[in-house]
């Protein structure tokens, strides 16, 4: 990748320069080694060569992979090392709670290249550890029962003060391909006692049921879903402090087979005291520092993270797993900051999703009504509004041309408001996420495309300053009233499906921070190969 | 109609679990933080004079009209020691805060009268109490110096013939720690060496230092004085191991680690390094050591303490106290 970018602030600015990134070339380099039919080991070295490097200058090796796995005795598969694993939305799952709009054209360039480097594939951790999986099947009744189950390592111990703290889990999921799935799931997080001096050990465990009854006919299918279960968090020493609650999700869906055509119905309740880490942690830290244009203004102050460097700036992401109640930016996700995992809500949700026969019109839609279910400060209760949604216009469909053109829109709109006597206890808050993206093959292979990503957000809430514990010792008063405006163009060159040559140019504006506004340009270069 | 009776029943039982929560909130009102700040009950003392040594401990209460920022911070008025502690809450009690002795900014609490004030980020009020020291607080971990009872005969030392040089152990009040600290200060425009001592483990009546076999356990405790405006004075520490038992220390095949302190601070200031985190060092950059280079911290045989500054620069001075190592955690003085 090659960029370059300029930044201006409202404020006076005379230190802060333009950026290039010289370049790089980027290549991941897999070893695959089958020692026997049932086995793989694979090692893959990340080789960064800053271009005008020389001689071994500038360039970076780093193992981005290792594993091996295979299958013993032709029943037990297993893998050792890096793992991408999940469970289930409320046991150990990697929601993407920060990127709500569906991304197209320019920004769905940046969110793969953001998901690759990440590691952030179809809602995965990457740990480290150990994961099993072996099933057994029957003729009648039952097909099928899957057995899964994980260990990785959360910290190591110090010999000190620090105990070994690992996490693990499994599941077991019945099946009946006509009519139902079953599963029954438990996750913990645990010390070790012994490991170290101290020998008050934290546990979080989760366990839930997971459900799907679902009946198959030729032109519908009708099913209910969902997942219920407790959760328990407390230090052995300091059990009076414990935290347990239980949460219950379940959602009817009815699908049209032939039209494609899809509804939901579905009710949460999240606990207030229920605690999932595997599955309540963020992507991002919001308390940490920018790492593009970190200080701005002659005065030098942070630069808050900004949507756009979410979708950026893959370094601001981690895979960790934070036993604590992470920030959230309330203008990005207030409803739902960590997934539909996020504990205090209770609601129902409705969606929709069509597509035409000759997928000319994609759409689908989801609203939220939620609650909070224990109030914070008061015994008023915050209501939360949230509408997602995301419509594709196939135009090369409808026209019958043989290049491909589309448009997409996507939006995510929440509301935040709570009422109350006393006016400081009053709470409302608005923000809008929208993309609209186009992609357009002008000849054969090549695409012009266009993005306008926009994120406003308006009105007050007061946030709450939680302890190491996660107890709320004060509160914040918020307010907001700006937006974020990304206008980005380029083109594409597909070589194949995999590899492609793109050129993105960008301007940026932001007028989230009062009298500190800023907007920034950049251009860049993207060449990737995948195989 | 029965199912959809069952269904009803099922969110009934739902609703009820959640009553208790829906007459309940999380964290501190809203409405009471929003209200004037004013002191409900005044500071006061569990107990008028403590005895830190004996392992007592003193604690504070005070309780206001809301949830509040507080600064409590506990002067020593002969050492001028202090400890510090802010919070976020509505009382102050022994859960909140006790103090067993410790102490935030240097010098360390002596036997004396401590005034206690109390202050809030914002408001005017100031709350304030007193409590005596009757003994200060024990360390525990085995003492290297403190310089109150002289020049240990067991130690030798180096001082460089250059000018203005002050190698003593003085006790004018300054001590970081009890009543005396070893000064180190000259000139010497010749050599980055101004002088050096050696703790030889032999002056504690010992082969070896008497310390835990696990470097992640052991901590190297010192206090320096960095002195203002004059050349920046270099600490060099190193710890000599008899890996082979012999009684002696042999450069080419046995290990020394050794940890370099730029004193570029005023005032008293306390650096606690983990054993195992030392470096083997030549010419101030890390090497492998010459040894089994394994930290063995059961077999130091010496430490060696080297004041060191740039030849060029000038007069250089600092001031040292209470050597100390500790085990499993560093000094909490």
């Amino acid at each position: 990748m090659v960029s370059h970018s300029n930044f201006s602030s409202e404020q006076e600015d005379t230190v802060t320069s333009p950026r290039s990134t010289g370049g790089y070339a980027l290549i991941d380099l897999g070893v695959k080694i089958n020692p026997n039919k049932q086995t793989e080991i694979l090692g893959m070295v990340r080789i960064n060569n800053a271009f005008g490097g020389f001689w071994g200058g500038g360039v970076n090796f780093d193992v981005r992979q290792l594993h091996v796995k295979g299958v013993a005795g032709n029943i037990l598969r297993y893998q050792i090392g890096n793992i991408d694993y999940k469970l289930t939305p409320y046991t150990f799952y990697n929601h993407n709670a920060d990127l709500l709009v569906s991304t197209f054209a320019t920004t769905r360039i940046k969110e793969d290249v953001l998901n690759y480097e990440s590691f952030f594939g179809n809602n995965t951790w990457r740990r480290q550890g150990a994961a099993i999986n072996f099933a057994l099947q029957f003729p009648k009744v039952v097909d099928e029962i899957d057995f899964n189950g994980f260990i990785t390592r959360m910290n190591p111990t110090n010999l000190g003060d620090i105990l070994e703290r690992l996490q693990g889990g499994g599941n077991m999921v019945l099946s009946n391909k006509k009519y139902f799935d079953l599963g029954f799931n438990h996750v913990s997080i645990f010390d070790l006692q012994g490991t170290a001096t101290n020998e008050n050990a934290y546990r979080n465990n989760v366990s839930s049921m997971t459900y799907d009854l679902h009946l198959q006919k030729a032109k519908y299918t009708i099913g209910l879903d969902g997942e219920s279960g407790i959760s328990s968090t407390f230090t052995v020493e300091n059990n009076e402090n414990k935290l347990a609650d239980y949460f219950v999700h379940t959602r009817a869906y009815f699908n049209l087979t032939e039209k494609n055509l899809g509804f939901e119905l579905g009710y949460m309740d999240n606990g207030p005291d229920f605690r999932s880490f595997g599955a309540q942690t963020k992507r991002v830290n919001f308390d940490q520092a920018n790492n593009f244009y970190t200080r701005y203004t002659n005065e030098q102050v942070e630069r808050p993270i900004s949507v756009y460097d979410l979708y950026n700036d893959p370094t601001l992401y981690s895979n960790n797993i934070v036993t604590g109640i992470m920030s959230y930016n309330p203008v990005v996700n207030n409803a739902l900051p960590y997934g539909i995992a996020t504990f205090n809500r209770r609601g129902i949700y409705a969606g929709v999703n069509y597509a035409d026969s000759s997928k000319i019109v994609e759409t689908n839609a989801r609203y939220y009504y939620l609650q909070e279910i224990r109030g914070q400060g008061t015994l008023a209760l915050k209501n939360f509004h949230y509408l997602n949604g995301a419509v594709r216009f196939n135009l090369s469909n409808l026209t019958k041309w043989k290049k491909s053109e589309s448009l997409q829109v996507g939006l995510a709109y929440q509301q935040t408001n709570r009422s109350s006597d006393l006016s400081f206890e009053n709470i409302n808050l608005n923000s809008l996420t929208a993309n609209v993206g186009v992609e357009l093959e002008v000849v054969k292979n090549l695409f012009v495309l266009g993005n306008v990503f926009i994120m406003n957000g308006s009105g007050n809430e007061i946030l709450p300053e939680r302890d190491s514990e996660g107890t709320i010792i004060n509160y914040q008063n918020y307010s907001v009233d700006g937006s974020e405006t990304n206008i980005s163009g380029g083109l594409r060159f597909n070589f194949s499906e995999d590899v492609y040559l793109a050129g993105i140019y960008e301007t940026n504006s932001n007028t989230f921070i009062v009298d500190r506004n800023y907007t920034y340009n950049q251009f860049m270069v993207y060449y990737i190969m995948k195989f | 109609m029965y199912k959809f009776s069952i269904l009803i029943a099922i969110g009934l039982v739902l609703y009820s679990c959640r009553k208790e929560d829906m007459e309940q909130y999380e964290g501190p009102s809203l409405e009471e933080l929003n209200t004037p700040f004013s002191v409900v009950t005044d500071l006061s003392v569990s107990q008028e004079e403590v005895d830190f040594s004996a392992g007592e401990s003193v604690f504070f209460t005070a309780e206001f009209s809301k949830t509040s920022e507080w600064q409590l911070r506990i002067i020593g008025e002969t050492s001028g020691a202090e400890k510090i502690m802010t919070g976020l809450s509505k009382t102050i009690d022994s859960e909140t805060f006790t103090w067993s002795g410790t102490t935030t900014n240097l010098p360390i609490f002596k036997t004396e009268d401590c005034t206690v004030e109390l202050t809030f980020p914002g408001e005017e009020d100031t709350l304030t109490a007193l409590v005596t020291v009757s003994n200060p607080k024990v360390n525990s971990g085995f003492l290297v110096a403190d310089f109150d009872s002289g020049f240990n005969p067991g130690w030798t030392s180096f001082i460089q013939s250059g000018a203005d040089m002050d190698f003593q152990i003085k006790d004018d009040g300054g001590a970081a720690e009890g009543d005396a600290y070893y000064n180190i200060a000259g000139e010497v425009n010749w050599d980055w060496l101004i002088g050096l001592v050696n703790f030889n483990a032999d002056a504690y009546g010992d082969t070896h230092f008497p310390l835990n076999s696990n470097p992640e356990s052991v901590y190297f405790n010192v206090m320096v004085y960095g002195e203002p405006d004059v050349n920046t004075s270099r600490i060099l520490f190193q710890f000599e191991e008899d890996e082979n038992g012999d009684g002696s220390f042999s450069a080419a095949d046995e290990d020394m680690y050794a940890h370099e302190i730029v004193v570029d601070w005023q005032g008293w200031k306390l650096i606690s390094l983990k054993y195992s985190d030392i470096v083997s060092l030549d010419n101030g950059i890390p090497v492998p050591a010459a040894g089994n280079e394994t930290h063995n911290p059961e077999k130091i045989l010496k430490v060696n303490m080297l004041h060191l500054a740039n030849p060029g620069m000038g007069y250089a001075k600092s001031k040292l106290d209470y050597i100390i190592f500790t085990e499993n955690e560093p000094l909490n003085p």
